[in-house]
């Protein structure tokens, strides 16, 4: 029986996307089997981040309504054979998915893969309350920065209210992810230090990921940071996946990333 | 080379201003879960006797201590 999931953010844009990618991804180069799930129904990205986005044909409300089989619509990745993509529906209907549907597909994926990732939507609304449902594990990913913080913990808030293991007794793992931090800024006292946000959130730290030019250069050819040796933000997405494949992987002190180095890293300082 | 000693330590501001609105934010999500219920049992209640046209009923923070208000409005 495989381990499910959800990553999630509360608020938009702090590359929830690319850390689904990135770890999916990651735990398949590692020996693992995995899925990844795009819950973002209407607004479909998973697949360019992956660079899947031409081989879609069947997507999760198809193998839901029991147009296509989870075989037909799981797309192999190019850069991994143990790494399965199905695709988010690119409906406006947000009701096509419902509690038995999700369950069942969920289900159904736990039985074939060692890990099962689902990639919520922004927001706390009914397709982040889908993705939660039958997560054992959360991975919340944040950004140094207060509205990013503030929403993640409204997040987990309604996780641990909402969550089927929560409401049989049991306990839903969370582990936090802060993303885009610039060293340079963490040193000078302008963005919150990692021990601040662990303190305020109460959770425990799965990985820190530092600003990263090539996030955006990896996303333009929809191929996965992680595939880039050269990249900081690949390195760190290395690590996390060591991690959650059970590996015993130090926490790298990358809020103390010397300048010379840094400068050669982040945009906005070059 | 010191000189961001000069300005201003803005991520200490921010981890205050954080600490206090998901401080307050926990308490109005999770402290009283069963508000809904209490509500509907308060008008039950007051209905027996006379007409209510709302209630409602707010989480205060009084120093350390936490109090609920309660308003009954009267239908008149």
């Amino acid at each position: 029986m495989g381990t499910v999931i959800a990553v999630i953010s509360g608020k938009g844009g702090v590359g929830k996307t690319t850390a689904s990618a990135n770890i999916a991804l990651g735990v398949a180069q590692n020996g693992k089997k995995c899925a990844v799930v795009d819950f973002d129904i209407g607004q479909r990205n998973l697949d360019m981040i992956l660079g899947l986005e031409n081989r879609v044909v069947y997507d999760m409300v198809h193998v839901m309504d029991e147009d296509a089989t989870l075989n037909q619509a799981l797309i192999k990745s190019k850069a991994d054979e143990n790494l399965f993509f199905l695709a988010a529906s690119q409906t406006k209907d947000k009701s096509v998915l419902n509690e038995t549907k999700v369950k069942k597909l969920v289900d159904n994926l736990k039985e074939s893969f060692d890990f099962v990732i689902l990639d919520s939507p922004a927001g706390i609304e009914s397709g982040f309350e889908h993705t939660i449902k039958f997560a054992d594990v959360a991975i919340v990913v944040v950004n140094p920065e207060v509205s990013s913080i503030r929403d993640a913990d409204r997040a987990i808030g309604i996780l641990d209210s909402k969550s089927q293991r929560v409401k049989d007794g049991n306990f839903v793992d969370k582990l936090l992810i802060i993303n885009r931090i610039v060293p340079d800024m963490v040193q000078s006292g302008e963005m919150l230090k990692s021990e601040d946000i662990l303190e305020i959130l109460d959770i425990k730290l799965l990985g820190k990921v530092p600003e990263d030019k090539g996030v955006v250069d990896a996303s333009n050819q929809g191929k996965p940071v992680i595939l880039d040796k050269n990249s900081v933000a690949g390195n760190a997405y290395k690590r996390i996946s060591a991690r959650l494949c059970g590996e015993k992987v130090s926490m790298e002190d990358i809020e103390a990333l010397d300048r010379g180095f840094l400068k050669k890293i982040v945009g906005i300082f070059t | 080379m010191f000189g961001f000693l000069n300005k201003k330590r803005s991520a200490s501001l921010a981890k205050d201003r954080l600490t206090i609105a998901i401080m307050s934010d926990r308490s109005n999500l999770k402290d009283f879960p069963y508000m809904e219920e209490i509500k509907t049992e308060i008008i039950a209640v007051v209905k027996k006797y006379i007409g209510v046209k709302k209630i409602e009923i707010n989480t205060e923070h009084i120093g350390d201590s936490e109090a609920l208000s309660i308003d009954v409005i009267l239908d008149k």
